[in-house]
Protein backbone atom coordinates (compact mmCIF):
# COMPACT_ATOMS: atom_id res chain seq x y z
CA UNK A 1 0.00 0.00 0.00
CA UNK A 2 1.58 3.64 -0.79
CA UNK A 3 -0.46 7.02 1.01
CA UNK A 4 1.09 10.37 -0.11
CA UNK A 5 0.95 12.97 3.31
CA UNK A 6 0.62 16.40 2.25
CA UNK A 7 1.69 18.89 4.83
CA UNK A 8 5.01 18.05 6.70
CA UNK A 9 3.97 19.24 9.97
CA UNK A 10 4.05 17.42 13.17
CA UNK A 11 0.81 16.35 12.23
CA UNK A 12 1.60 15.08 8.99
CA UNK A 13 5.19 13.90 9.66
CA UNK A 14 3.44 11.88 13.03
CA UNK A 15 1.09 10.15 10.09
CA UNK A 16 3.60 9.73 7.98
CA UNK A 17 6.57 7.97 10.64
CA UNK A 18 3.31 5.97 11.81
CA UNK A 19 2.48 4.42 8.30
CA UNK A 20 5.89 3.72 7.61
CA UNK A 21 6.68 1.89 10.84
CA UNK A 22 3.60 -0.71 9.64
CA UNK A 23 5.84 -1.06 6.18
CA UNK A 24 3.54 1.48 4.18
CA UNK A 25 4.89 2.86 1.26
CA UNK A 26 4.99 6.90 2.25
CA UNK A 27 5.38 10.24 0.31
CA UNK A 28 5.41 13.41 2.24
CA UNK A 29 4.85 16.29 0.17
CA UNK A 30 5.58 19.70 2.00
CA UNK A 31 5.04 23.65 0.05
CA UNK A 32 7.85 24.94 2.22
CA UNK A 33 11.16 24.47 1.97
CA UNK A 34 11.73 23.58 5.69
CA UNK A 35 9.64 21.15 7.78
CA UNK A 36 7.99 21.69 10.63
CA UNK A 37 4.95 23.96 10.12
CA UNK A 38 3.85 26.03 12.70
CA UNK A 39 6.81 24.96 14.80
CA UNK A 40 10.31 27.02 13.54
CA UNK A 41 13.18 27.44 15.60
CA UNK A 42 15.50 30.88 14.99
CA UNK A 43 18.91 30.87 15.63
CA UNK A 44 19.56 33.43 17.63
CA UNK A 45 23.05 32.79 18.81
CA UNK A 46 25.53 30.36 17.99
CA UNK A 47 23.77 26.48 18.82
CA UNK A 48 21.39 28.55 20.56
CA UNK A 49 17.41 28.58 19.07
CA UNK A 50 13.90 30.66 19.78
CA UNK A 51 10.81 29.07 19.19
CA UNK A 52 9.04 31.19 16.33
CA UNK A 53 6.62 29.16 17.13
CA UNK A 54 4.68 26.86 19.08
CA UNK A 55 7.19 26.33 22.13
CA UNK A 56 5.17 24.96 25.33
CA UNK A 57 4.13 21.91 26.71
CA UNK A 58 3.14 20.50 30.03
CA UNK A 59 2.55 17.45 31.62
CA UNK A 60 -1.04 15.81 30.38
CA UNK A 61 0.83 16.27 26.84
CA UNK A 62 1.31 12.55 26.91
CA UNK A 63 1.97 12.13 23.19
CA UNK A 64 4.19 15.08 22.84
CA UNK A 65 6.20 13.74 26.15
CA UNK A 66 6.48 10.16 24.69
CA UNK A 67 7.62 11.71 21.05
CA UNK A 68 10.54 13.26 22.33
CA UNK A 69 11.94 11.08 25.01
CA UNK A 70 11.93 8.61 21.40
CA UNK A 71 13.42 11.39 19.77
CA UNK A 72 15.87 11.57 22.43
CA UNK A 73 15.02 15.29 22.98
CA UNK A 74 15.27 17.08 26.23
CA UNK A 75 12.74 19.50 28.11
CA UNK A 76 13.63 22.64 30.08
CA UNK A 77 11.59 24.13 32.28
CA UNK A 78 10.09 27.35 32.16
CA UNK A 79 11.42 30.04 34.24
CA UNK A 80 8.68 32.33 36.20
CA UNK A 81 10.65 33.65 39.57
CA UNK A 82 10.84 37.16 40.53
CA UNK A 83 8.52 40.35 39.72
CA UNK A 84 6.01 40.93 36.71
CA UNK A 85 5.53 43.78 34.67
CA UNK A 86 2.31 45.32 34.06
CA UNK A 87 1.08 47.96 31.94
CA UNK A 88 -2.63 47.76 32.42
CA UNK A 89 -4.63 50.57 32.34
CA UNK A 90 -1.91 53.93 33.95
CA UNK A 91 2.00 53.44 33.69
CA UNK A 92 3.87 50.28 34.28
CA UNK A 93 3.93 48.94 37.59
CA UNK A 94 6.44 45.99 39.37
CA UNK A 95 3.86 43.54 40.81
CA UNK A 96 4.78 40.16 43.31
CA UNK A 97 3.87 36.71 41.14
CA UNK A 98 2.34 36.66 37.87
CA UNK A 99 -1.68 38.14 38.44
CA UNK A 100 -2.28 41.72 36.84
CA UNK A 101 -3.26 45.12 39.36
CA UNK A 102 -6.50 44.57 38.47
CA UNK A 103 -10.11 44.29 40.30
CA UNK A 104 -9.38 40.65 41.23
CA UNK A 105 -13.60 40.06 42.58
CA UNK A 106 -14.03 41.21 38.69
CA UNK A 107 -11.67 39.17 37.13
CA UNK A 108 -12.80 36.35 38.85
CA UNK A 109 -16.24 36.66 37.97
CA UNK A 110 -14.59 36.97 34.24
CA UNK A 111 -13.14 33.43 35.07
CA UNK A 112 -16.06 32.04 36.60
CA UNK A 113 -18.27 32.80 33.87
CA UNK A 114 -15.63 31.53 31.65
CA UNK A 115 -15.28 28.28 33.33
CA UNK A 116 -19.03 27.56 33.18
CA UNK A 117 -19.07 28.25 29.66
CA UNK A 118 -15.98 26.13 29.45
CA UNK A 119 -17.26 22.80 31.38
CA UNK A 120 -20.64 23.14 29.49
CA UNK A 121 -19.26 22.23 26.40
CA UNK A 122 -19.33 19.30 24.34
CA UNK A 123 -15.69 18.44 23.89
CA UNK A 124 -15.40 15.20 21.49
CA UNK A 125 -18.62 16.80 19.55
CA UNK A 126 -18.98 20.32 20.04
CA UNK A 127 -21.70 20.75 18.12
CA UNK A 128 -23.86 18.53 20.24
CA UNK A 129 -23.38 20.90 23.18
CA UNK A 130 -26.79 21.83 24.35
CA UNK A 131 -27.48 25.25 22.98
CA UNK A 132 -24.88 24.78 20.72
CA UNK A 133 -27.01 26.74 18.34
CA UNK A 134 -27.02 30.13 20.13
CA UNK A 135 -23.37 29.96 21.20
CA UNK A 136 -22.41 29.40 17.92
CA UNK A 137 -24.01 32.31 16.46
CA UNK A 138 -22.84 34.61 19.08
CA UNK A 139 -18.97 36.06 19.10
CA UNK A 140 -16.90 35.96 22.41
CA UNK A 141 -16.73 39.96 22.28
CA UNK A 142 -21.37 39.98 22.10
CA UNK A 143 -20.63 37.35 24.76
CA UNK A 144 -18.45 39.31 27.10
CA UNK A 145 -20.35 42.60 26.48
CA UNK A 146 -23.97 41.05 27.75
CA UNK A 147 -22.14 38.85 30.46
CA UNK A 148 -19.59 41.02 32.19
CA UNK A 149 -20.19 44.56 33.17
CA UNK A 150 -16.77 45.49 35.19
CA UNK A 151 -14.36 47.55 33.44
CA UNK A 152 -11.25 45.77 34.68
CA UNK A 153 -12.92 42.31 33.49
CA UNK A 154 -13.54 43.87 29.77
CA UNK A 155 -9.78 45.45 29.59
CA UNK A 156 -8.76 41.61 30.64
CA UNK A 157 -10.87 39.80 28.43
CA UNK A 158 -9.25 40.57 25.01
CA UNK A 159 -5.55 39.95 26.80
CA UNK A 160 -6.37 36.46 27.91
CA UNK A 161 -8.19 35.38 25.15
CA UNK A 162 -5.50 36.84 22.97
CA UNK A 163 -3.12 34.73 24.87
CA UNK A 164 -4.51 31.80 25.63
CA UNK A 165 -5.83 31.61 21.74
CA UNK A 166 -4.90 34.35 19.84
CA UNK A 167 -8.21 35.27 18.65
CA UNK A 168 -9.71 38.83 18.80
CA UNK A 169 -13.00 38.53 21.22
CA UNK A 170 -14.77 39.50 17.67
CA UNK A 171 -13.44 36.59 15.82
CA UNK A 172 -14.68 33.36 17.15
CA UNK A 173 -17.70 31.73 18.47
CA UNK A 174 -18.89 31.25 22.29
CA UNK A 175 -18.65 28.09 21.20
CA UNK A 176 -15.14 27.69 19.36
CA UNK A 177 -13.57 29.82 22.62
CA UNK A 178 -15.76 27.49 25.42
CA UNK A 179 -14.74 23.97 23.59
CA UNK A 180 -10.79 25.42 22.67
CA UNK A 181 -10.55 26.43 26.47
CA UNK A 182 -11.83 23.37 27.36
CA UNK A 183 -9.77 21.17 24.68
CA UNK A 184 -6.60 22.53 26.45
CA UNK A 185 -7.35 21.29 30.28
CA UNK A 186 -9.46 24.04 31.28
CA UNK A 187 -8.56 27.65 31.79
CA UNK A 188 -6.38 27.14 34.80
CA UNK A 189 -4.08 24.31 32.83
CA UNK A 190 -4.35 26.15 29.77
CA UNK A 191 -2.97 29.39 31.44
CA UNK A 192 -0.50 28.29 34.01
CA UNK A 193 3.12 27.63 33.55
CA UNK A 194 4.46 25.34 36.32
CA UNK A 195 1.53 22.99 36.20
CA UNK A 196 0.13 23.89 33.19
CA UNK A 197 0.44 23.90 29.49
CA UNK A 198 3.73 26.25 29.73
CA UNK A 199 5.61 24.18 31.94
CA UNK A 200 8.45 23.28 29.72
CA UNK A 201 9.50 23.79 26.04
CA UNK A 202 11.85 21.42 23.84
CA UNK A 203 15.22 21.55 24.75
CA UNK A 204 17.06 23.09 21.36
CA UNK A 205 13.72 24.06 19.92
CA UNK A 206 10.26 22.36 19.00
CA UNK A 207 11.08 22.32 15.10
CA UNK A 208 13.54 19.76 16.05
CA UNK A 209 10.91 17.00 16.40
CA UNK A 210 10.14 18.09 13.43
CA UNK A 211 13.60 17.80 11.99
CA UNK A 212 14.22 14.33 13.67
CA UNK A 213 10.99 12.76 12.33
CA UNK A 214 11.93 14.13 8.42
CA UNK A 215 15.16 12.81 8.77
CA UNK A 216 14.10 9.14 9.63
CA UNK A 217 11.87 9.06 6.93
CA UNK A 218 15.02 10.59 4.20
CA UNK A 219 13.87 10.84 0.81
CA UNK A 220 10.05 10.27 1.55
CA UNK A 221 10.16 13.72 2.46
CA UNK A 222 9.58 16.27 -0.54
CA UNK A 223 10.31 19.83 0.42
CA UNK A 224 9.03 22.18 -2.21
CA UNK A 225 6.01 20.26 -3.41
CA UNK A 226 2.84 22.91 -2.84
CA UNK A 227 -0.16 20.52 -3.66
CA UNK A 228 -3.11 22.12 -5.89
CA UNK A 229 -5.25 19.15 -6.62
CA UNK A 230 -6.29 15.68 -5.01
CA UNK A 231 -7.89 13.42 -7.53
CA UNK A 232 -9.92 10.33 -7.14
CA UNK A 233 -10.88 8.08 -9.67
CA UNK A 234 -11.86 4.47 -8.19
CA UNK A 235 -9.27 3.48 -5.78
CA UNK A 236 -6.48 5.35 -7.23
CA UNK A 237 -5.59 9.11 -5.80
CA UNK A 238 -3.45 11.41 -7.50
CA UNK A 239 -1.83 14.30 -6.24
CA UNK A 240 -0.64 17.35 -7.95
CA UNK A 241 1.82 19.37 -6.55
CA UNK A 242 3.82 21.95 -8.34
CA UNK A 243 6.90 19.52 -9.25
CA UNK A 244 4.47 16.69 -10.40
CA UNK A 245 1.55 14.00 -9.63
CA UNK A 246 2.12 11.75 -6.73
CA UNK A 247 -0.29 8.36 -6.26
CA UNK A 248 -1.46 6.51 -3.61
CA UNK A 249 -4.38 4.03 -2.61
CA UNK A 250 -4.72 6.73 0.60
CA UNK A 251 -3.66 10.65 1.31
CA UNK A 252 -3.45 12.62 4.23
CA UNK A 253 -4.29 15.71 4.22
CA UNK A 254 -2.23 17.62 7.32
CA UNK A 255 -3.08 21.42 6.96
CA UNK A 256 -4.58 23.46 8.84
CA UNK A 257 -8.28 24.28 7.47
CA UNK A 258 -8.00 27.91 5.59
CA UNK A 259 -5.21 26.00 3.58
CA UNK A 260 -6.84 22.42 3.06
CA UNK A 261 -9.77 24.75 1.17
CA UNK A 262 -6.77 26.08 -1.25
CA UNK A 263 -6.36 22.63 -2.45
CA UNK A 264 -9.19 21.65 -5.09
CA UNK A 265 -10.63 17.87 -4.68
CA UNK A 266 -12.09 15.68 -7.31
CA UNK A 267 -14.43 14.92 -6.66
CA UNK A 268 -15.56 17.99 -4.42
CA UNK A 269 -15.79 18.11 -0.82
CA UNK A 270 -19.32 17.86 0.21
CA UNK A 271 -18.80 20.77 2.71
CA UNK A 272 -15.70 22.91 2.92
CA UNK A 273 -13.56 22.59 5.58
CA UNK A 274 -13.40 26.71 6.56
CA UNK A 275 -15.92 29.34 5.74
CA UNK A 276 -15.73 32.94 5.40
CA UNK A 277 -15.69 33.50 9.31
CA UNK A 278 -12.97 31.16 9.89
CA UNK A 279 -10.11 33.23 10.58
CA UNK A 280 -6.30 32.78 10.91
CA UNK A 281 -4.76 32.79 14.48
CA UNK A 282 -3.87 35.83 15.20
CA UNK A 283 0.01 35.59 16.31
CA UNK A 284 2.65 37.75 15.84
CA UNK A 285 6.05 36.12 18.08
CA UNK A 286 8.90 38.43 18.57
CA UNK A 287 11.90 37.27 20.11
CA UNK A 288 14.30 39.84 22.01
CA UNK A 289 17.97 38.74 22.53
CA UNK A 290 20.21 39.89 25.05
CA UNK A 291 23.81 38.57 26.47
CA UNK A 292 22.04 36.99 29.20
CA UNK A 293 18.80 37.11 30.95
CA UNK A 294 19.52 40.74 32.47
CA UNK A 295 15.81 41.18 34.31
CA UNK A 296 16.73 38.78 36.52
CA UNK A 297 19.05 40.53 38.35
CA UNK A 298 16.40 43.29 38.57
CA UNK A 299 14.25 40.67 40.74
CA UNK A 300 12.14 40.30 37.27
CA UNK A 301 10.76 37.43 35.78
CA UNK A 302 10.60 38.69 32.34
CA UNK A 303 6.79 38.10 32.70
CA UNK A 304 4.72 41.05 31.43
CA UNK A 305 1.08 42.16 30.29
CA UNK A 306 0.28 45.16 28.42
CA UNK A 307 -2.67 46.56 27.47
CA UNK A 308 -1.40 49.01 25.37
CA UNK A 309 1.38 46.79 23.20
CA UNK A 310 1.95 45.82 20.63
CA UNK A 311 3.57 43.38 22.87
CA UNK A 312 0.71 42.29 25.07
CA UNK A 313 2.58 39.40 27.24
CA UNK A 314 6.48 38.51 27.62
CA UNK A 315 7.79 35.85 28.75
CA UNK A 316 11.69 34.41 29.55
CA UNK A 317 12.26 31.79 27.21
CA UNK A 318 16.21 32.06 27.57
CA UNK A 319 18.15 28.54 26.96
CA UNK A 320 19.86 27.44 30.58
CA UNK A 321 22.86 29.11 30.52
CA UNK A 322 23.13 30.92 27.60
CA UNK A 323 21.98 34.00 26.05
CA UNK A 324 18.54 36.24 27.03
CA UNK A 325 15.79 35.96 25.33
CA UNK A 326 12.61 37.77 26.07
CA UNK A 327 9.70 36.03 23.66
CA UNK A 328 7.31 39.38 22.93
CA UNK A 329 3.38 37.73 21.91
CA UNK A 330 1.47 40.05 19.88
CA UNK A 331 -1.88 38.45 19.53
CA UNK A 332 -5.86 39.60 18.06
CA UNK A 333 -6.80 42.66 16.86
CA UNK A 334 -2.91 43.96 17.95
CA UNK A 335 -1.44 41.34 15.99
CA UNK A 336 -3.08 42.81 12.86
CA UNK A 337 -2.14 46.30 12.90
CA UNK A 338 1.19 45.29 13.94
CA UNK A 339 1.44 42.85 11.15
CA UNK A 340 0.42 46.07 8.95
CA UNK A 341 3.06 48.10 9.81
CA UNK A 342 6.49 48.60 7.74
CA UNK A 343 9.91 46.70 9.40
CA UNK A 344 11.58 49.63 10.75
CA UNK A 345 8.00 51.23 12.18
CA UNK A 346 7.52 47.68 13.98
CA UNK A 347 11.05 47.69 15.61
CA UNK A 348 10.55 51.33 16.67
CA UNK A 349 6.90 50.41 18.35
CA UNK A 350 8.74 47.42 19.86
CA UNK A 351 12.16 49.31 21.38
CA UNK A 352 9.80 52.45 22.62
CA UNK A 353 7.67 49.57 24.57
CA UNK A 354 10.07 47.52 25.99
CA UNK A 355 12.16 51.11 27.49
CA UNK A 356 9.19 51.94 28.65
CA UNK A 357 8.23 48.34 30.26
CA UNK A 358 11.62 47.14 31.23
CA UNK A 359 13.63 50.78 31.81
CA UNK A 360 16.46 49.12 34.05
CA UNK A 361 17.30 47.25 30.51
CA UNK A 362 19.75 47.57 27.63
CA UNK A 363 18.40 47.52 24.43
CA UNK A 364 18.33 44.03 22.92
CA UNK A 365 21.36 43.00 20.71
CA UNK A 366 18.86 40.97 18.67
CA UNK A 367 15.52 41.26 17.46
CA UNK A 368 13.50 38.55 15.43
CA UNK A 369 9.77 38.91 14.26
CA UNK A 370 7.61 35.84 13.08
CA UNK A 371 4.17 36.93 11.27
CA UNK A 372 2.19 33.64 11.44
CA UNK A 373 -0.52 35.53 9.88
CA UNK A 374 0.49 36.64 6.80
CA UNK A 375 2.12 33.29 6.04
CA UNK A 376 1.16 31.91 3.23
CA UNK A 377 1.62 28.12 4.54
CA UNK A 378 0.01 28.32 7.72
CA UNK A 379 -2.20 30.95 7.62
CA UNK A 380 -2.18 31.78 10.84
CA UNK A 381 -1.08 30.88 14.47
CA UNK A 382 -1.78 29.04 17.07
CA UNK A 383 -5.18 27.57 15.05
CA UNK A 384 -7.77 28.41 12.76
CA UNK A 385 -10.44 30.57 14.41
CA UNK A 386 -14.13 29.22 14.12
CA UNK A 387 -16.40 31.84 13.84
CA UNK A 388 -20.40 32.23 14.01
CA UNK A 389 -21.17 28.71 12.31
CA UNK A 390 -18.33 27.08 11.85
CA UNK A 391 -18.25 24.33 14.28
CA UNK A 392 -22.23 23.64 13.71
CA UNK A 393 -21.13 23.68 9.78
CA UNK A 394 -17.71 22.20 8.96
CA UNK A 395 -17.33 20.65 12.46
CA UNK A 396 -19.19 17.49 12.39
CA UNK A 397 -16.92 16.62 8.90
CA UNK A 398 -13.41 17.95 10.80
CA UNK A 399 -12.43 13.81 10.72
CA UNK A 400 -14.90 12.16 8.24
CA UNK A 401 -12.35 10.36 5.35
CA UNK A 402 -13.26 12.13 1.93
CA UNK A 403 -13.35 8.77 0.22
CA UNK A 404 -9.39 8.19 0.53
CA UNK A 405 -9.03 11.32 1.69
CA UNK A 406 -8.37 11.25 5.27
CA UNK A 407 -7.74 14.10 7.60
CA UNK A 408 -5.11 15.27 9.84
CA UNK A 409 -3.37 19.04 11.79
CA UNK A 410 -4.05 19.82 15.03
CA UNK A 411 -7.25 21.44 14.25
CA UNK A 412 -8.80 18.00 13.58
CA UNK A 413 -8.40 17.13 17.40
CA UNK A 414 -10.68 17.72 19.96
CA UNK A 415 -7.72 17.02 22.52
CA UNK A 416 -5.58 20.03 22.65
CA UNK A 417 -6.73 21.35 19.66
CA UNK A 418 -4.82 24.04 18.14
CA UNK A 419 -1.70 22.63 20.65
CA UNK A 420 1.33 20.22 19.36
CA UNK A 421 -0.32 17.83 21.10
CA UNK A 422 -3.06 18.35 19.18
CA UNK A 423 -0.85 17.79 15.96
CA UNK A 424 0.52 14.34 16.94
CA UNK A 425 -3.07 12.87 18.08
CA UNK A 426 -4.27 13.68 15.15
CA UNK A 427 -1.07 12.12 12.79
CA UNK A 428 -1.73 9.12 15.08
CA UNK A 429 -5.37 8.72 14.46
CA UNK A 430 -5.47 9.62 10.62
CA UNK A 431 -2.66 7.02 10.46
CA UNK A 432 -4.85 4.65 12.49
CA UNK A 433 -8.03 5.00 10.40
CA UNK A 434 -5.87 3.77 7.00
CA UNK A 435 -4.57 0.57 8.93
CA UNK A 436 -7.15 0.42 10.79
CA UNK A 437 -5.60 -0.42 13.78
CA UNK B 1 -24.76 32.99 59.43
CA UNK B 2 -22.68 31.26 62.37
CA UNK B 3 -19.35 30.83 61.39
CA UNK B 4 -20.57 27.02 60.60
CA UNK B 5 -22.43 28.23 57.96
CA UNK B 6 -19.43 30.28 56.60
CA UNK B 7 -16.81 27.70 57.00
CA UNK B 8 -19.24 24.72 54.58
CA UNK B 9 -19.72 27.82 52.47
CA UNK B 10 -15.86 28.24 51.54
CA UNK B 11 -15.36 24.41 51.59
CA UNK B 12 -18.20 24.35 48.88
CA UNK B 13 -16.53 27.08 47.16
CA UNK B 14 -12.87 25.50 47.50
CA UNK B 15 -14.58 22.07 46.39
CA UNK B 16 -16.27 23.42 43.14
CA UNK B 17 -12.83 25.72 42.08
CA UNK B 18 -10.44 22.77 43.18
CA UNK B 19 -12.45 20.58 41.20
CA UNK B 20 -11.40 18.42 44.34
CA UNK B 21 -13.45 16.64 47.24
CA UNK B 22 -10.07 16.62 49.53
CA UNK B 23 -10.96 20.23 50.57
CA UNK B 24 -11.30 20.08 54.85
CA UNK B 25 -12.19 23.23 56.63
CA UNK B 26 -8.34 23.43 57.36
CA UNK B 27 -7.16 22.62 54.16
CA UNK B 28 -4.71 25.08 52.39
CA UNK B 29 -5.89 26.83 49.34
CA UNK B 30 -2.65 26.94 47.50
CA UNK B 31 -1.22 23.24 48.75
CA UNK B 32 -4.41 21.99 46.48
CA UNK B 33 -3.41 22.98 43.38
CA UNK B 34 -4.57 26.61 43.71
CA UNK B 35 -2.92 29.39 41.92
CA UNK B 36 -3.89 33.10 41.67
CA UNK B 37 -6.43 32.56 38.43
CA UNK B 38 -8.42 30.25 40.78
CA UNK B 39 -7.96 32.69 44.01
CA UNK B 40 -9.71 35.10 41.91
CA UNK B 41 -12.50 32.64 41.64
CA UNK B 42 -12.84 32.32 45.43
CA UNK B 43 -12.61 35.41 45.85
CA UNK B 44 -15.73 36.22 43.50
CA UNK B 45 -17.98 33.47 44.74
CA UNK B 46 -17.24 34.89 48.65
CA UNK B 47 -18.19 38.09 47.33
CA UNK B 48 -21.26 36.63 45.92
CA UNK B 49 -22.81 34.65 48.46
CA UNK B 50 -21.20 35.96 51.79
CA UNK B 51 -20.63 39.97 50.63
CA UNK B 52 -17.46 40.88 51.64
CA UNK B 53 -14.82 41.63 48.83
CA UNK B 54 -11.81 40.25 50.08
CA UNK B 55 -7.86 40.56 47.94
CA UNK B 56 -5.78 38.32 46.78
CA UNK B 57 -3.76 39.39 50.08
CA UNK B 58 -6.05 37.81 51.97
CA UNK B 59 -6.29 34.44 50.63
CA UNK B 60 -2.58 34.64 50.66
CA UNK B 61 -2.72 35.38 54.40
CA UNK B 62 -5.44 33.39 55.49
CA UNK B 63 -5.63 30.77 52.65
CA UNK B 64 -8.13 27.89 54.59
CA UNK B 65 -11.89 28.05 54.61
CA UNK B 66 -11.30 27.81 58.29
CA UNK B 67 -9.26 31.56 58.42
CA UNK B 68 -11.56 33.04 55.33
CA UNK B 69 -14.72 32.18 57.34
CA UNK B 70 -13.45 34.25 60.44
CA UNK B 71 -12.20 37.44 57.99
CA UNK B 72 -15.40 36.92 56.25
CA UNK B 73 -17.69 36.79 59.71
CA UNK B 74 -14.68 40.02 60.58
CA UNK B 75 -15.64 42.20 57.87
CA UNK B 76 -19.55 41.30 57.85
CA UNK B 77 -19.63 42.16 62.03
Amino acid sequence: MSVVVVGAGLAGLTAATELAARGIEVTVLEARDRVGGRTHGIEVAPGQWADAGAAYLGARHTELKSLIARLGLATVPTTMEGRSRFSVGGGPQTVDGRFPPLNAIALGGLFEQLDEVTKAVRQDAPWLTADAERLDRLTAAEWIERQVPHPDARLFFPLFLGEMMAADPADVSVLHMAFYLCSGGGIRYLNAFQGGAQEERVDGGAHRLSELLAAKLGDRVLLGHPVRAVEQTGDRLRVHSDRGVHEGEAVVVALPPLLADTIEYRPGLPVPRSSQATGRGCAVKVQLVYPEPLWREHGLSGWSVSSDGPLLSTVDDSPPGGVGILTGFVTGSEARSFAALDGPSARQAVLDQTRRLFPQLPDPIGYHVTDWISDEYSRGCYAALFGPGDWLTAGPHLTTPHGGVHWAGTETSTEFFGLMEGAIRSGRRAAEEITGS
Amino acid sequence: MSTDGTVDGVVGIFRRVLESDRVQPDSDFFELGGDSLLATRVLSAIAREFGPELTLADIIDAPSPLALAKLIEGVAA
